[in-house]
């Protein structure tokens, strides 16, 4: 396999990425790595796309396009980019499409429901009081509003640098956009959100 | 320094909001964020918009994802690939194309044997009085017949030419 990914990516060129060693053994019909590759990205994929679409249902659904469009070009990958750029592009993409087709709708329907269907999960460890939670939550809602109200590519690019902890040259390949259009949206983004969030310390 | 703000170098800043800095870099930000209110004011709202971030925890994944992809997946693979699924640890994937490859060679090749033994077409002349019709027989033979009366005065004077 080492010899075929040197092959691959040319001499002088940079190492691949384990993540794209598995995507070529994936390409030569080895399971077990598109496996490997779905329990390493999976939660970011899903994550990334709930908190672009801020509905769950919905981010399950596009993760698992992600995932299948992975797959179904496995015949014709090529390790040309690092593996997490491709993958953050196809969820981008889908999930950027989705916002577009409506399913933003039901985001900001989903924003003024009641806890009632949260994730256990997102109340902290320590038994709340009901006044605590409600605090918790008011300040949750605040937080997924101020995101939401981000024009996408910017709400892409927060969500990549913030919980991706992506550079600026990644976010820029996975926008198909220059390294400066990045900071820009970013600087923008962060600004609207200072506005709304400082307030928060 | 030169205060990021005025520069308009802001990912400085929120690299350094987030603590992504180097010591050295940090180091020298430190002294200039103490003494520059608007830098300092930068720093502190950016770093409550990090903590609201931060406590926005995302819903954990479905039980069943990969059950209901692998679901989505083998209905779009094809026969072939779900036949040849149980020889993939032996290693059968590779070899079966190169045997089919190699297998269509040995027919083609078979093939053109085949053709090169076949009897070549006939001469075209045989083909030619196969194709006679039997007027067009009769009239060649009335003019052999006629070529033949010619050339007997010839023949006979030739003879009394001789005696």
């Amino acid at each position: 396999m080492n010899e075929r990914v040197n092959r691959d990516v040319g001499a002088g060129a940079t190492p691949l990425d384990l993540d794209a060693e598995l995507m070529l053994r994936v390409k030569d019909g080895d399971g077990a790595s598109f496996g490997a590759l779905l329990d390493k990205h999976r939660m970011a994929v899903v994550h990334f796309l709930y908190r672009m679409v801020q509905n769950r249902a919905v981010a399950e659904e596009l993760a698992q396009e992600v995932f299948l469009r992975v797959y179904r070009s496995r015949e014709t990958y090529e390790p040309t980019a690092k593996f997490t750029t491709w993958l953050f592009r196809i969820a981008t993409h889908l999930a950027l499409n989705a916002l577009r087709d409506g399913k933003h709708e039901r985001v900001l329907e989903r924003l003024d429901e009641t806890s009632a269907d949260m994730p256990a999960r997102q109340v902290p460890d320590v038994r709340p009081s009901v006044e605590q939670s409600l605090v918790y939550q008011d300040k949750l809602d605040e937080v997924r509003r101020a995101v939401a109200a981000l024009p996408e590519k910017q709400r892409a690019a927060v969500l990549m640098h913030k919980y991706q902890e992506m550079e600026y040259t990644q976010i820029a390949k996975v926008l198909n956009c220059s390294e400066s259009a990045v900071k820009s949206l970013l600087f923008r983004a962060y600004e609207t959100l200072r506005a709304r969030l400082a307030h928060m310390a | 320094m030169k205060c990021p703000m005025e520069t308009r170098e802001n990912d400085v800043l929120l690299a350094y909001s987030s603590r992504k800095l180097d010591a050295a870099e940090r180091s020298l930000l430190d002294g200039h964020v103490e003494n520059c209110a608007a830098c300092r004011e930068f720093v502190q709202a950016q770093r409550a918009v990090w903590d609201a971030l931060d406590a926005w925890e995302a819903v954990p994944v479905s039980m069943d994802f990969d059950r209901r992809l692998y679901q989505r997946i083998d209905q779009q693979v094809s026969w072939f690939e779900r036949a040849m699924r149980p020889f993939e640890s032996l290693g059968f994937r590779r070899v079966v194309p190169i045997a089919a490859s190699a297998g269509v060679v040995l027919m083609a090749g078979l093939l053109l044997q085949r053709t090169s033994v076949t009897p070549l077409a006939p001469p075209r002349d045989t083909a030619q009085m196969e194709s006679l019709q039997p007027e067009q027989l009769e009239h060649a033979l009335d003019e052999m017949d006629a070529l033949s009366q010619l050339s007997r005065p010839v023949r006979a004077g030739k003879a009394d030419s001789e005696m």
